[in-house]
């Protein structure tokens, strides 16, 4: 049996990017694949994190409290 | 500065977990970002720095106000049950099927539990490589922190995630 797969080597398989030589590996070995498993289901439960949204308006509160310089090098709101 | 209005509440919202302290951090930080244009090095991504600037303003106000140990219900700061509800991290994504938006709110809610628990600079590493898709070498840059304390951080608040999941599941 090859070597255990390393904790890099296991976020690789999460995301397919894993070489082939490698994966073989958890098909003979319980032990990655268990530990595989339960990192695809984290990974899966990470990539459906919301992005949430501020309040509507948000941009334009921001902007009224930018300075912004004029050609004479002074500021405006 | 539409790009990463969400990208940079979401940030703010999952440290600080108070909707109206990170809308109000998400603010500080683009009038930051936008007042000190003139600071920005372009040999690092834009991105990276915009990141840098709310990680900081999200910790800072952390620093000041102790707030390290939060609940997904609502924030410590809250003083009654009615704010505490105002202040409870919101999931879902709206436009979803029925079906789908129940196990997004399943899912979503466990994980975000989980979140909830890790330390914040974790917290952090966790949603600039998991939701915005930083390598760890861009983490270490935004973050300020050596590569192999990343990395470490990572590795350790997916051990966490994971064990709560597992927990939760039995």
């Amino acid at each position: 049996m090859t070597n255990h797969l390393t904790t890099e080597e296991l976020e690789l398989w999460a995301q397919g990017l894993l070489p082939a030589a490698r994966t073989m590996h958890l098909t003979e070995c319980t032990l990655c694949r268990a530990e595989a498993d339960r990192e695809r289901t984290l990974f899966l439960s990470l990539s459906r994190l919301t992005r949430f949204a501020p309040t509507a308006g948000f941009a334009d509160r921001v902007m009224k409290q930018v300075r912004i310089p004029t050609r004479s090098g002074e500021f405006q709101s | 500065m539409r790009r990463y209005e969400r990208p940079v509440f979401s940030l703010v919202y999952r440290i600080v977990r108070d909707r109206a302290l990170a809308e109000d951090l998400a603010q500080e930080t683009f009038i930051k970002v936008l007042n000190g244009i003139g600071s920005y090095r372009p040999e690092f991504k834009f991105s990276s720095w915009i990141f840098k600037i709310a990680n900081n303003v999200a910790i800072d106000q952390l620093r000041r106000r102790s707030l390290d140990t939060l609940s997904l219900d609502g924030s410590p700061m809250a003083e009654t049950a009615d704010r505490m509800g105002a202040t409870a991290l919101q999931i879902g994504t709206p436009g979803e099927s029925p079906l789908d938006e129940v196990e997004a709110r399943e899912l979503g809610a466990t994980i975000e539990q989980a979140i909830a628990r890790l330390r914040p600079e974790y917290r952090s590493c966790i949603m600039l490589r998991h939701v915005e898709g930083f390598s760890y070498e861009e983490i270490a840059e935004t973050l300020e922190l050596p590569l192999g304390t990343v990395k470490t951080y990572i590795h350790r608040a997916r051990n966490e995630l994971r064990e709560y999941l597992a927990s939760v599941r039995q």
